[in-house]
């Protein structure tokens, strides 16, 4: 079966659209950066005078700021560079555009940074040797705390007959967009004008203004085609450079990253420590104690959302009455913590379903059997007391073992096959609005963002207001325009572009079918349909012409317009179980479940995923090829989590490893066939009951592998990512005293 | 050095090296010389492949060739190659199986796959052709539909 052509599929393979590295304008200067030499210091000198010697050069930092905002002060918490401290290396502390790349580089060379060196600390195990307890929450090096419980933990673990008590550990990873971070600036009219390759140009323009004090209504953001974000293009990150550069070159400055500077000093994911304590009686769990420390680099108090978040996944989406669950958002001196593709999600589900099958295998039960018991039920309640809405999750599970008996029946020696569950969210709480405008020819869609790849955009926002018109997808054209023009959207982010943008979309779709139902005076329902190659009504057995139901404005104009918003509310958690900080609750729960199979060399310990199935809980797909591709691409990037992606730190937070020979990401090649099922009877809250897709699909992919390497080699892993090393390790300590090594030749 | 103006032909044109400075690599005179921004600039450093162009006939990475080495060759960009029934098979059969996503290796995995099907020519098999795009990296896709966009163009241009 051949896909649905995508409507941006013909410009894209021949090249021709223009992402935020193609973007130039007459008399263009090039921007570059000048980075911290050293993780944490004080700054003593930024000399910019011998870059500024040089002939055609422009250069800026701390202490231009005033005088280039007017003595506007920017969020005193993250000025557009440090004046006293740098606190990661690679930050950012001056940047200079010259008239050609090769000038602007010779000229960040120039500069004169002097950083009295402090003592550094980037492993987060070694800001607190000893695990912290509740006080440690006021401590400098924590930017949050999180704390829930319900019931008597210790006297709960204290009567089981069997505790099982673990520590994991999962490496950072970076998102690998290809395409660098990239932005042209200028100031226009007196107006701060970016044209970026950005997941959310009204969260740029947001960032920009908080960043430089200026207000946000004098900041234009315009996003380009974005060459993949996962996460890593949500927020600002050169557009505050890119603009004082502008400003202070008066004319355009294009500012882009070079790839390795895209892993020096953009946000990335970062190493987290779990302990996870979990109690049985009589084959049911009775108690758990989940504590989580979460390396969130120079990430600001107040700013991290990646505990209270990520920390619900550690629990999985599994019910224990007694539980206690702790997190530490922990300071180091890295980049601040950037969210990658379900942020955390994966990493905890790795731990927490390697931990369920660890506490299976301790009292004899099977760990997919005991999975299935413990379960979130549909219509039942989270740990945290929210209600869990129609979710496919125990379906996809029993999907998932049939399959897993299966191919247990058939694989060779040295293979395992393992089961790995997740769930998520769709983030229907951030808001949105869209306008549709109807006339003959086509139903357009005005909105804010921009396609960074899934689909989400071109694909899914037509699929939306084609099924709701009836106006067939190819004559829905997905407009976008700038901040200025747009109406207000929260990003391309947290799987909610067709769950909560789409219901934007649906309410206009809706609004406009009523307007025409008013104009006509019938109580039937409206749709359009085409007729002659036009754009119709329909009512009853009726088709009419669309212009004569338009005003005169609208026939010379562009057409009838409706316009639509969703703005979501929070779901509910039982306050009564929080007692220190901000869980968030989760929306629209997805689920997954996988299944893959593996080949170990246990010699090397190189793992070979050799198939690899997916079960899941979409809601109502609007779009199968659109969504297929979701789950194929998104479990190939969680192979990477799983077995090869790790940033690598020093303990004073040098990057080793800031280049793709040295973090490997997956290979044509290397993905195995990925069978795609979904489940179907679960409705969402988005429109047609469609939930969200961008991130699910990666979640399980660590913990499914895990479990299959457990089933080959008898032993499970504790940390992420299973490289040879790691896993030559675990298969050796397993072994019966005296090793087999010498068996092997060679 | 030849005595005559050193000239590369660029997607049927020629283009006069004799301004091109030593050191540029072929990425950016194509790009910022030329104008000629279908050829994407990933990692600069030949492990990527989202640069690859065709270098009489062969797919070459634009990043680690320098311009003024190629006098007297012939240059194809993603721009151009749909020109030839051969590239435009391969861009068909991308867009058919909806085998991208962001967009940003496509041009890419494009002029790799033309190349090594013409060099490979009729008897080119699936894990050959596989193997020639290993050096290319998608981030989006998983490769599954690549992959089935490799077997579609190979099918087809027997």
């Amino acid at each position: 079966m051949s896909a649905a052509r995508r409507p941006d599929a013909d410009a894209k393979v021949r090249g021709a659209v223009e992402f935020g590295t193609d973007l130039s304008a007459d008399g263009m200067w090039w921007g570059a950066l000048v980075l911290a030499p050293v993780p944490h210091g004080t700054i003593r000198a930024v000399d910019l005078s011998a870059a500024r010697a040089i002939p055609s050069v422009v250069a800026v930092g701390a202490a231009d700021l005033p005088r280039l905002l007017g003595g506007a002060a920017g969020d005193p918490d993250r000025p557009a560079f440090p004046g006293q401290e740098v606190v990661y290396r690679s930050q950012p502390v001056a940047a200079v555009a010259a008239e050609s790349l090769s000038l602007a580089r010779e000229a960040a060379r120039a500069v004169r940074v002097e950083v009295e060196e402090r003592s550094a600390v980037a492993d987060l195990e070694a800001v607190f040797p000893e695990w912290p307890g509740p006080e440690a929450a006021r401590s400098p090096h924590v930017a949050a705390h999180v704390l829930a419980r319900h019931g008597d933990v210790d006297r709960e673990l204290g009567g089981a007959e069997t505790v099982v008590a673990e520590t994991y550990r999962t490496a950072g990873v970076h998102q690998v967009a290809l395409e660098p971070h990239a932005c042209l600036a200028e100031i226009r009219d007196g107006r701060w004008t970016v044209r970026t390759s950005t997941q959310s140009p009204f969260g740029v323009r947001e960032d920009v203004a908080s960043i430089l004090g200026i207000a946000e209504g004098s900041v234009d953001v315009e996003g380009t085609w974005v060459g993949g974000g996962f996460g890593g293009k949500g927020a600002s990150l050169l557009e505050p450079y890119a603009l004082l550069l502008a400003k202070e070159a008066g004319r355009p400055v294009r500012l882009a990253l070079t790839y390795r500077e895209e892993f020096l000093l953009g946000r990335s994911t970062l190493p987290l420590v779990a302990r996870l304590e979990t109690g049985v009686r009589g084959g049911r769990i009775v108690a758990r104690r989940v504590r989580l420390l979460l390396d969130v680099g120079t990430s600001l108090p107040g700013r991290d959302f990646a505990t209270g978040y990520s920390i619900g996944f550690l629990l999985g989406p599994y019910r224990t009455e007694t539980f206690e669950v702790e997190g530490f958002a922990v300071r180091t001196n890295k980049p601040p913590f950037g969210p990658h593709r379900a942020p955390i999600a994966p990493q905890a589900a790795f731990v927490a379903e390697s931990h369920l099958s660890a506490v299976a295998r301790a009292i004899g039960a099977d760990p997919d059997e005991f999975r299935a018991t413990h379960l979130w039920s549909e219509g039942g309640t989270t740990n945290l007391g929210q209600r869990v809405g129609p979710f496919g999750l125990a379906a996809a599970l029993a999907s998932a073992r049939a399959r897993a008996a299966d191919w247990r029946k058939h694989k060779p020696p040295g293979h395992g096959v393992g089961v790995g569950l997740g769930f998520w969210s769709t983030n229907t709480g951030a808001g949105g609005e869209a306008r549709l405008t109807l006339n003959e020819r086509e139903l357009v869609i005005e909105q804010g963002e921009r396609e960074i790849g899934s689909g989400s955009v071109l694909v899914g926002l037509a699929a939306v207001a084609s099924r709701r018109t009836g106006v067939p997808a190819e004559r829905v054209r997905v407009d976008y325009r700038g901040t200025t023009e747009a109406p207000f959207d929260s990003g391309v982010y947290g799987s909610r572009t067709v769950g909560a943008l789409g219901r934007a979309v649906d309410e206009a779709a809706v609004g406009l079918l009523a307007e025409l139902g008013r104009r006509l005076g019938t109580p039937a329902p409206v749709t359009l349909t085409l007729q002659d190659g036009a754009i119709a009504v329909r009512f009853g057995q009726e088709v009419r012409p669309l212009p004569p139901l338009l005003t005169p404005e609208e026939r010379s104009g562009a057409g009838l317009v409706g316009a639509g918003r969703h703005y979501g509310q929070a779901a509910e958690i039982d306050a009564s179980r929080v007692v220190d900080g901000t869980f968030y609750p989760y929306q629209d729960f997805t689920g997954a479940a996988h299944v893959a199979e593996v080949d170990v060399d246990t010699l090397t310990g190189a793992v070979r995923v050799v198939r690899y199935a997916a079960f899941h809980d979409a809601g109502v797909v609007l779009d199968p090829a659109a969504a297929r591709a979701q789950v194929e691409g998104g479990v190939a990037m969680g192979l990477g989590t799983a077995l090869t992606e790790e940033a690598l730190w020093s303990d004073d937070g040098r990057l080793l490893n800031a280049g793709l020979l040295d973090y490997r990401i997956p290979t044509l090649g290397e993905v195995p066939p990925v069978e795609v099922t979904f489940l179907e009877g679960y409705a969402g809250a988005g429109p047609f009951g469609a939930k969200g897709l961008g991130e699910p699909p990666i979640i399980p992919v660590p913990a499914t592998v895990a479990a299959a390497l457990a089933d080959a080699v008898g032993v499970h892993p504790t940390e992420l990512p299973l490289s040879p090393e790691r896993v030559a390790r675990i298969v050796k300590a397993a072994r019966p005293s005296g090793g087999t090594d010498a068996a092997h030749p060679g | 050095m030849s005595a005559t103006a050193p000239i590369v032909t660029v997607n049927g044109r020629p283009v006069s090296l004799r301004e091109v400075p030593g050191d540029e690599r072929l990425l950016d005179t194509l790009r910022w010389r030329l104008g000629l921004r279908g050829t994407k600039e990933g990692c600069r450093s030949g492990e990527c492949g989202a640069c690859t162009v065709l270098v009489d006939g062969a797919a070459r990475l634009s990043c680690l060739s320098l311009s003024r080495d190629l006098e007297g060759t012939t240059v194809t960009t993603v721009e151009a190659v749909g020109d030839d029934p051969l590239g435009r098979t391969v861009q068909e059969a991308f867009a058919e199986e909806g085998a991208l996503q962001c967009g940003y290796c496509t041009p890419g995995f494009v002029m790799a796959l033309t190349g090594a099907l013409r060099e490979r020519g009729r008897s080119a098999t699936s894990a050959e052709l596989t193997a020639d795009l290993a050096g290319n990296l998608c981030r989006c896709t998983g490769y599954a539909s690549i992959v089935r966009a490799v077997e579609r163009a190979r099918s087809r241009s027997r």
